[in-house]
């Protein structure tokens, strides 16, 4: 049991560190903190695509959100906050990924519930799979109602 | 040419609709009388549509703008390797040409099998025209491309033919955008021939080992274009909308995945049914499930409910195709209901860690995939539904999501084939895993070393480091059993053993090309980006590469008036060459496109964009995006590509089967058995 315990410590150990490396790694500059909530963001002038990602030249649209977004910043606020003042302004269709509330966050939950539950199917059918045959699979094996008539009906047309 | 087109359009509808009747008849009364005319009529259909086909493009290259479809999407100016594809770039258009891809599937089916599977074929020619009727019906009755253009007044009607038309949609004139549409196209409607005869496998009772055999390689072909339609998707998506990216994660985009993963999850599971006769239903599930996403994804293409890039024409063909679509589910989960007797698995599991469950969790994975997918892809429209809210649903939902599945797949990519059939013993779980995870240890310690330290990046190219090192583990363990038992040397085994398997090792190579995809899309966490307005004689720094303003120069083409910027980079003090990013806008319809200036090599590309100009200095603004590792994402689908073709090709031993259950439906045929 032993040895088990101790790499079973050791994979926790390098999965935190990993996720704290990660995070500690994210931060960044204004302009990264920026660019980062356009990638949170859709630009509103129709052209569906990420706010960084607007193909039109000049677009205003784009130019009016980048201003709110540098003007919140300079505010000293938060990405929530500068989200929720975006929301405030153009609806919740602004943001590239539904919020995680009411019922937009079955958006988030269903594909892991979805996960879950297919796990779960293919756990019980591998375990089903494993249960022994109620009669052994040989050719003298009793052949189904159904299938008996399908054969006989087969065997009548090529008869026939 | 309109009313020759119109024509067509009826009678290939005709021919369908008896093509339908015909087939069940020569099913149902096992005639092969009727099978005959239910082939004829498949040709009929493939004739008739070939025609409006032929009439639509005689319209196109002739400039004739009194079909209002021309006047839509074509002009006078544009070249005619742009004239061409003009028949898919519109909503008629493409139904026409998604009818006409079905005719010719179709007809190769019927001319493939005219002297095997002859219980199978009349379903199959009954489902295929099934389709046929759906497709030409909608063409002829809701979206007809053969509409002419006329102006009311009080009088009445007359005829009205434009000088010029609109043109082509700018972003659409790239010559991978040429390919691009009927790849995809080939993908969807193939899909409908396994389909087909998993169907008529029901109907007729034939369940055994043909309708599977058949059905993969039925399966493989579209499965083929629909992953190459994808591929050219992104590089037309990297090359011309200038944002450095070629996938968005936009529904139409997820409409072209969500077949392709369960398809995917079809190859896979059905090599459990050939090699152990288990997972019959579940076969039949993801057929009709890749058949439906199938239809689903044209309908959500070209329906337009829900908002995209791809800014295809909003119409009234939704209900219809949901009317199709209900058709399909109602229909293929019937037969199926029926016929559950006649689908129980043969054996057993011997063991939990066996290949066959490792086909089972890679299943669950796919359709896991499937699910997040399609249920990103839809939930703004249930959102709409359910709380009168529009919400988007975009790549940051997408990536938290679907970045885990994608590395438990690429975990199983390589595990898959390190188990046995069967039974796997802990002493071959060790042998064989063992290599491999000490190479991608290696790996994963260097690249931590390196300075890796984003987790997805770094467990991504953990696990590629890990498939890798297991499947050459298989090539080298087949070859040196061979060098042993045959004495060839090292090359010659390899080839020897690809060959005598190619569906084996053509799915092994298929991986390796996954692993190369999965290389390129971790190099995005890398990405680099800046932009500035710059004027001749100005100086961009971006990591290391310095770019110089030389000058701007403007033309015209025939087709568009062009900006261009003319700029000298350096990186690391040596001269790379001249980048000359560009900014057109189209005469017909004045809309602007960049044309990107890139520099590309195994490491990294240099993407130079023209992303505007300032109205009061006249400097351009330039966007730089350094995107390390993205070659691999070309390269490995060329892999996958290649490797699918050679899984395509029957190996020696599958060329002798093939012989001998020909001469077996020919002697069955001589008797008059259908």
């Amino acid at each position: 049991m032993k040895p088990i315990t101790s790499s079973r410590k050791l994979l926790r150990a390098l999965i935190l560190s990993l996720v704290f490396i990660n995070i500690a790694t994210a931060a960044g500059s204004p302009e990264q903190v920026e660019k980062d909530i356009g990638n949170n963001l859709y630009c509103m002038c129709g052209c569906v695509t990420a706010l960084n990602h607007c193909p039109h030249e000049n677009c205003p649209v784009k130019s009016e959100m980048h201003k709110i977004i540098r003007t919140d910043l300079a505010q000293g606020k938060a990405e929530p906050a500068i989200l929720q003042d975006l929301v405030a302004r153009y609806g919740l269709k602004v943001l590239a990924s539904p919020p995680t509330q009411g019922f937009n966050l079955t958006a988030w939950i269903l594909p892991g519930v979805g996960l879950i539950i297919g796990l779960f199917a293919a756990i019980t059918i591998v375990r089903r799979w494993r249960r022994p045959a109620l009669a052994p699979a040989t050719p003298t094996a009793p052949m189904d109602d159904k299938v008996r008539a399908a054969v006989e009906e087969e065997m009548k047309k090529f008869g026939g | 040419m309109n009313q020759v087109g119109s024509v067509g359009l009826i009678a290939a509808l005709a021919f369908a609709i008896y093509g339908v009747v015909a087939g069940a008849v020569a099913g149902k009364l096992r005639s092969p009388r009727m099978l005959k005319s239910a082939q004829r009529a498949v040709l009929g259909f493939f004739v008739m549509i070939t025609v409006a086909v032929a009439s639509l493009e005689y319209l196109i290259l002739t400039n004739d703008f009194h079909s209002a479809y021309v006047a839509s999407h074509s002009s006078i100016a544009l070249p005619l390797m742009y004239k061409i594809p003009v028949l898919w770039a519109g909503q008629e258009g493409s139904l026409l040409f998604w009818t006409w891809l079905l005719s010719i599937y179709a007809g190769i089916a019927v001319w493939m099998n005219r002297r095997k599977n002859r219980q199978l074929m009349p379903y199959v020619i009954s489902i295929c025209m099934g389709v046929g009727t759906f497709f030409s019906l909608i063409t002829f009755w809701v979206a007809n491309p053969f509409t002419q253009l006329s102006l009311v007044s009080a009088s009445g009607t007359t005829p009205f033919t434009p000088a010029d038309g609109n043109g082509l949609n700018p972003s659409l004139q790239f010559h991978s955008m040429v390919i691009h549409p009927p790849m995809l196209y080939l993908g969807y409607v193939g899909m409908a021939i396994p389909f087909a005869f998993a169907m008529s496998a029901l109907m007729t009772r034939q369940l055994g080992d043909n309708w599977i055999r058949v059905t993969r390689r039925w399966t493989m072909v579209p499965w083929m274009f629909l992953g190459t339609g994808i591929l050219l998707g992104g590089q037309w998506a990297y090359h011309v909308l200038g944002w450095g990216g070629y996938w968005a994660w936009d529904p139409v985009e997820n409409a072209s995945l969500l077949p392709w993963l369960a398809g995917t999850a079809f190859l896979h599971s059905v090599m459990i049914q050939e090699k152990r006769g288990m997972l019959k239903v579940w076969n039949m599930v993801l057929i009709i499930l890749t058949f439906f996403l199938s239809i689903f994804g044209t309908f959500l293409t070209r329906s337009g409910i829900i908002s995209s890039v791809h800014a295809f024409a909003k119409s009234d063909i939704g209900p219809w195709f949901s009317v199709f679509l209900a058709i399909i589910a109602a229909f293929s989960l019937t037969v199926l209901f029926l016929r559950l007797d006649f689908l129980k698995s043969d054996n057993r599991l011997d063991s939990i860690v066996s290949r066959e469950s490792g086909f089972l969790f890679n299943n669950w994975i796919l359709l896991a995939a499937v699910l997040a997918v399609l249920w990103g892809t839809i939930f703004p429209v249930i959102s709409k539904a359910v709380e009168n809210q529009t919400v988007t649903v975009g790549p940051p939902f997408f990536n938290r999501v679907m970045i885990p599945i994608g590395l438990l797949l690429l975990f199983l990519t390589g595990a898959g084939p390190l188990l046995a059939w069967r039974k796997t013993s802990f002493q071959s779980i060790k042998r064989n895993f063992t290599i491999p995870l000490i190479f991608a240890g290696v790996v994963g310690g260097y690249l931590f070393w390196a300075g890796i330290h984003r987790l997805y990046t770094w467990m991504s190219l953990f696990l590629c480091a890990f498939v890798i090192a297991s499947i050459l583990g298989e090539f080298y363990k087949g070859a040196r059993t061979r060098m042993k038992i045959s004495k060839e040397n090292f090359f010659s085994a390899v080839y020897n053993l690809t060959m005598r398997n190619t569906r084996r090792y053509g799915g092994y190579i298929v991986h390796l090309g996954i692993v190369l995809l999965f290389v390129g899309f971790a190099g995005q966490a890398f990405r680099f980006e800046t932009q500035k307005l710059m004027g001749p004689g100005d100086l961009l720094q971006a990591k290391d590469y310095l770019i110089r303003c030389e000058g701007l120069t403007s033309g015209q083409h025939a087709n568009y008036t062009y900006e261009t910027a003319i700029l000298s980079v350096t990186r690391d003090g040596r001269a790379l060459g001249e980048m000359r990013p560009q900014k057109r806008v189209y005469m017909a319809s004045q809309e602007a496109l960049s044309h990107i200036a890139l520099r590309t090599n195994l490491a990294r590309d240099l993407y130079v964009v023209l992303a505007g100009q300032d109205p009061d200095s006249g400097k351009v603004l330039i966007h730089v995006i350094i995107n390390p590792l993205v070659q691999w994402v070309w390269i490995g689908g060329l892999v996958v590509l290649l490797g699918t073709i050679l899984a395509l090709f029957p190996s020696r031993v599958e060329r002798q089967m093939d012989e001998i259950r020909k001469t077996q439906e020919e002697a069955l045929e001589a008797h008059h058995v259908l």
